[in-house]
Formats: C-alpha cells, sequence, structure tokens
C-alpha cells in the first residue's frame, strides 16, 4: 500500500512538472509512458551525437554505432509521439513542446536518411547533432501542456503543409551539416579532424542539391498553406508574422540560388549563405510562432 | 545637341542581368521587411521591387538562351511572370469585408464594411442569403471546436437552397465567398412604434460572446426616438463552462436591461414598454453570426501558376541533378 502511494505521489508530481493538472489526467501510466520513451529518445539522439562528435575530435570511425543510436532514438521518438497522438486524438501540431518534439523527430529523419545512404558525408554529423541538441535541450525546458486543435486544423492540408516544410527543413539541416564542415576547415579547426570527407568543392555542391530540394519543398509549403489559410480564414496570405517570414526565408533560399548561378562563389561564401538560410529559416519556424501565432490559431 | 540612341537589344541586356535580379530580390526582402513593420502603403511598397523583378525576367526570358530553351526553367519563370501579374490583377479587382448577420434576417450589401480594389466589378447585389442559425462546440478549458452555420440561398440558377457551412467551408454566390468567423454573440430583437410611424423591427448586436461575457450592452437609436437607447443582456442561467464541453446557445432564463435618458426598464421576451418617443416591445433575443466576405477571380489561376511553378522547377532540378550525380570523388 505504501509503495502504492508512493507511486501515486510520484505521478502526481511528474504530470505537475509536465505542466498537466491531477484533473485533466486521465491514465497517468500512459503519460509516464508516453514521456519516458521521448526521454529515452533524447538520450539514445544525445549518445549517438556525443559518440559522432568524439569519433571526429579522436579521428574515429564508429559509424553504425552512430546510425543504430539514431535508429533506436528515432523508433523510440516514433512512439512517444504515436502514443501521445493516440491520447490526444490529435498529431503534434498545436504546441510549442509538439512542434519542438515533431520538428527534431523529422529533422532526425532526414539527417538519419542522408547518414545511412551518403557514406562519405557521415562525419558532419558532428556539425548536425549539436545542432540539434540545442533543439532537444529548448523541447526538455519547454511546458508539456496538452494542447487542443482548433477547428481549422480539421483539414488534409494541414498534414500536408507541415510534411512540406519538414522535407523544407531536413534536406536544408543536411546542407548545414556540409557547410559547417567547410567553414570548420577553413577557419582551422576541422582541417585535420574533417579530412576524410570530400573536397569543400564537392561538399559545396552537394550542400546546393540540398538548398535546391528545399526550395522546391519550401515553396510547395508555402502553397499548401495559402491554400488552407483560404479555406480557414477566408484569405491565402495577410502577410502575418509567420508568413511574412516564411516568404522572407524563401527569398533568402532563392538569393542564395541565384547567387550561385550568377558568381563563381566560393564555397566558404556559399556555405556562409547555406548557414544564413538555415538561421532565418529556424527563426521562422521555432521563434515566430514564439512570438506571435494568433493567427495561425483558432481564437474562442 | 544629339541624343544617344537608345539600342533596345543593349538595354534589354542590361536589363536582363542576372546581377540585377539579385538586387531585386534584396530590393524586394527589404521591402517585405518595410511593410510588415509599417502597414501604411504596402501595396505600393511591394509593388515596386516585384515590377522590377517582372521586367528583369521578362528581359532574360527574351535575352537569355539558358533560360528559354530549357523548357521547366522556362516553365518556371514564365509561371512566376504570370504568379507577379495575377496579384496585380487580383489587387486590382479584389474585396475583402466584414458583415454580421443576425438569424433570420437577409444579407445586405449595404451593410458590409469593405475594401476593394478600384476595378472590382462583381455582383454582389444580385447575393441573396440568410442567416438561419449556428451551433459551436466548446471543450473544456472554453475552447473552441466545430461550428455548423446554416444558410438559406438563392443560386446563381436562382434556385432555393439551403447549406451548412462553418469551419474550412464558406458559402459561395457569385465569386464571393462568405466565411464563418469566431465573431458571434446574441442579438436582442425589439419592435419600436413611434406615434404616426410604421414599426420597425431592429436587432442589436451585442459584443461577441464568450470573449465579452461581462460587456453584453450595446447603443441603439430607432427611428423617431428622443433618447438613445442603452440595452444589456443579463443572463440568469449558467451557459458557458469552462470546466466542461459545452454547445453554444440562446439562454432561456434572461431579462432585458433597458435605459432611455433617465429611464430604466427591465424587458423579458414579449414585454412592452412605453418610452419618451414612442413603445418598444422586446420581440427575443436571437443569435448573429460575423462574415468574412472575400472575392478575388484570380484565385484559382494563381493557385495553378503557383503549382506550376514549384512542379517545374523540381523538373529542373532533377534533370540537372540526374544528369550528374554527386559522387564525392569528382
Amino acid at each position: 500500500l505504501n509503495l502504492e502511494t508512493a507511486r501515486s505521489t510520484a505521478v502526481s508530481r511528474l504530470n505537475r512538472m509536465s505542466g498537466i493538472t491531477d484533473e485533466q489526467q486521465t491514465g497517468g501510466e500512459m503519460i509516464i509512458d508516453e514521456l519516458s520513451t521521448l526521454w529515452t529518445a533524447l538520450v539514445c539522439y544525445v549518445v549517438a551525437g556525443t559518440v559522432a562528435v568524439v569519433a571526429v575530435v579522436l579521428g574515429r570511425r564508429p559509424e553504425r554505432t552512430v546510425l543504430a543510436g539514431l535508429l533506436l532514438g528515432l523508433a523510440l521518438h516514433t512512439a512517444s509521439i504515436a502514443l501521445r497522438w493516440e491520447r490526444l486524438g490529435h498529431g503534434p501540431f498545436t504546441n510549442m513542446f509538439e512542434i519542438l518534439s515533431s520538428n527534431i523527430w523529422s529533422l532526425l529523419l532526414a539527417f538519419t536518411l542522408a547518414y545511412w545512404r551518403i557514406p562519405a558525408i557521415r562525419a558532419s554529423a558532428a556539425v548536425v547533432m549539436p545542432v540539434l541538441f540545442v533543439m532537444m535541450g529548448w523541447l526538455m525546458m519547454t511546458d508539456r501542456i496538452d494542447g487542443h486543435l482548433p477547428p481549422t486544423y480539421h483539414t488534409v492540408w494541414l498534414y500536408i503543409h507541415i510534411g512540406l516544410g519538414k522535407v523544407f527543413l531536413g534536406a536544408v539541416l543536411v546542407a548545414v551539416g556540409l557547410a559547417g564542415v567547410i567553414l570548420l576547415r577553413h577557419y582551422g579547426w576541422g582541417r585535420r579532424r574533417f579530412a576524410r570527407l570530400p573536397q569543400d568543392a564537392r561538399l559545396d555542391d552537394l550542400a546546393y542539391r540540398c538548398l535546391a530540394i528545399g526550395l522546391v519543398f519550401d515553396s510547395l509549403m508555402l502553397i499548401a498553406g495559402a491554400i488552407w489559410a483560404q479555406d480557414a480564414w477566408g484569405r491565402y496570405w495577410a502577410w502575418d508574422p509567420l508568413e511574412t517570414w516564411a516568404f522572407l526565408t524563401w527569398l533568402a533560399l532563392v538569393l542564395a540560388l541565384h547567387a550561385r548561378v550568377t558568381f563563381r562563389l566560393s564555397a566558404v561564401t556559399g556555405a556562409t549563405m547555406v548557414w544564413g538560410v538555415f538561421v532565418l529559416g529556424f527563426l521562422t519556424f521555432f521563434g515566430v510562432p514564439f512570438v506571435s501565432m494568433a493567427p495561425h490559431k483558432g481564437a474562442v | 545637341m544629339r541624343w544617344p540612341r537608345l539600342d533596345v537589344r543593349l538595354a534589354a541586356d542590361a536589363l536582363a542581368s542576372l546581377r540585377l535580379t539579385l538586387v531585386f530580390i534584396a530590393w524586394l526582402g527589404v521591402s517585405v521587411l518595410w511593410a510588415y513593420y509599417r502597414e501604411e502603403g504596402r501595396s505600393v511598397i511591394l509593388a515596386l521591387p516585384l515590377a522590377a523583378l517582372a521586367l528583369n525576367l521578362a528581359a532574360a526570358l527574351l535575352r537569355r538562351p539558358a533560360l528559354y530553351r530549357n523548357g521547366p526553367l522556362l516553365a518556371f519563370h514564365l509561371s512566376l511572370l504570370a504568379l507577379v501579374a495575377l496579384a496585380a490583377l487580383g489587387r486590382a479587382s479584389y474585396l475583402t469585408g466584414r458583415v454580421e448577420l443576425a438569424e433570420g434576417v437577409p444579407f445586405d450589401a449595404a451593410a458590409l464594411e469593405a475594401e476593394r480594389g478600384p476595378w472590382h466589378r462583381g455582383r454582389l447585389q444580385e447575393v441573396r442569403f440568410m442567416q438561419l442559425g449556428f451551433d459551436i462546440d466548446y471543450a473544456a478549458g472554453m475552447r473552441r471546436g466545430a461550428t455548423r452555420n446554416r444558410v438559406h440561398y438563392i443560386d446563381e440558377a436562382g434556385f432555393e437552397q439551403q447549406a451548412l457551412i462553418g469551419d474550412m467551408q464558406a458559402l459561395e454566390l457569385y465569386g464571393y465567398r462568405f466565411y464563418t468567423t469566431h465573431n458571434k454573440g446574441f442579438a436582442p430583437t425589439f419592435e419600436w412604434t413611434a406615434p404616426g410611424r410604421e414599426p420597425v423591427v431592429g436587432a442589436v448586436h451585442l459584443p461577441s460572446w464568450p470573449i465579452h461575457e461581462y460587456e453584453q450592452a450595446n447603443r441603439w437609436r430607432p427611428g423617431g426616438a428622443h433618447d438613445e437607447l442603452w440595452v444589456m443582456l443579463q443572463i440568469d442561467e449558467p451557459l458557458a463552462d469552462a470546466g466542461s464541453a459545452w454547445q453554444f446557445r440562446l439562454p432561456q432564463q434572461h431579462r432585458l436591461i433597458v435605459r432611455a435618458g433617465e429611464q430604466r426598464q427591465e424587458l423579458r421576451s414579449g414585454e412592452l414598454t412605453t418610452l419618451a418617443g414612442g413603445s418598444l416591445r422586446y420581440l427575443g433575443l436571437r443569435r448573429w453570426m460575423g462574415y468574412v466576405v472575400f472575392y478575388d477571380w484570380t484565385l484559382s489561376w494563381m493557385l495553378a501558376a503557383a503549382t506550376l511553378a514549384a512542379l517545374s522547377l523540381g523538373w529542373h532540378y532533377w534533370r540537372k541533378f540526374a544528369a550528374r550525380p554527386w559522387r564525392p570523388d569528382d
């Protein structure tokens, strides 16, 4: 009996930490499973990422270990998202906790695919994973409240819009890893440590291809978003904060790709532009909703 | 003094410069930022760099073989040009507006608060529809769910129809789209009779509910009345429950407090009171719904142009990258 009481108190405390009141909580076991699965997934990612960074520093190649860690993390993360989806009856779209979690998942999926399919660039995990660590830290500090799906989110365009956006950001993330290697080499630190990766020109070419894929999917994401906005709010484009910054991101992407066609850019300049696009895209995805999401949410 | 002769080809070549494209893209970016922080003159601020980009692109399409000999790239850039042209036409002929309609009240184009483009030539005056009432679900925590709004309308062939509209489902008549909004509330309906005049029926739209739950009052001056009427709704039963799911509905138990000058009256449905300048009968409470009205004939064309642009860009890159797959050691 004492053990049961202690367990119940612990569940209650964990839920309070998670922003879930006792009244809201209908199945403490499930919530614990959902969160503990997510935390375990994050541990897998962090271990895999740390191994990737240390391996680059020490000049080792534990690539299978890193891939296994990423895959295990993705499997657990998928399970966690599925459990939450099942419990709440909607996908991870409604608050910062869900948006961060689902984007960490999709970015890792995109990078794991690149890691698996393009062995020559695996060491770029040492650049990509620390970026994702920042998002994971943010996720852990975010209120884990249950979101409510506004009535305007009951549409297939939500899935299309978000899915296309995830492909866009995933493609840019792969480019960011390659650009990071180029920049680290340029500034000296990475010259020896990333010696086994292809030449800068080859990395630059691959980063360019990733940006091009990103542009196509970013364009489709904006179109799907406009269709959704027209149906939901009676306007396809209204220059609200998210739309404005999404368009600026698209313009930055166009500018970066056009500059490559216009000038013979050095790999370092190209890499700097990739990072510029990523920072803008990152701020649009995660910074602008943090400041204002009013037009993109159902009001009372 | 002789003016230098303008060589059209040279001018087109200069205008088709890719460097100029970069400058114009950067200009558009700055304009977007400018328009974001200062709404005044937004259209002009955005139109100038877009026009410059369109000119630059048109010149490039004429003068750069790399563009006009590459099918997918040509389709992409032509689609972009079409998008800019359609956006300009859309802005010249658009209409956006807001209107509130109480149950049983037909839509009146004159009541629409609208912005419209200078070339707007729609058939708004021919639109006939009437608000029949609505239900809205709320989840615990005052979180709005589905809106089911019933309308009666006359279609473009002249037939009477009924429809259920709401979230993601607009009523479309003569190219105008009527969208329900979160803006809705209660409307006490009165019959005002001034001596020697025909009785007038009017609905006073109270502020949106439940967001303005504690401000359910408004003013109305019927024709011939000496004083403006101040009307407040007093609901005597719990309607909205923040702790559990509920549905938007009319209150069964309520009173109206009506003030006209120094007079103060409490009215229930069907009651009559005499005020300075006439008599007022409270007919009952109705619901009103706020609509967003939208008209832009370019919408489907813009969608087609944008989709073609994105797909042809994808096709271009696919061909380009498939022709020379990436290898680490090229």
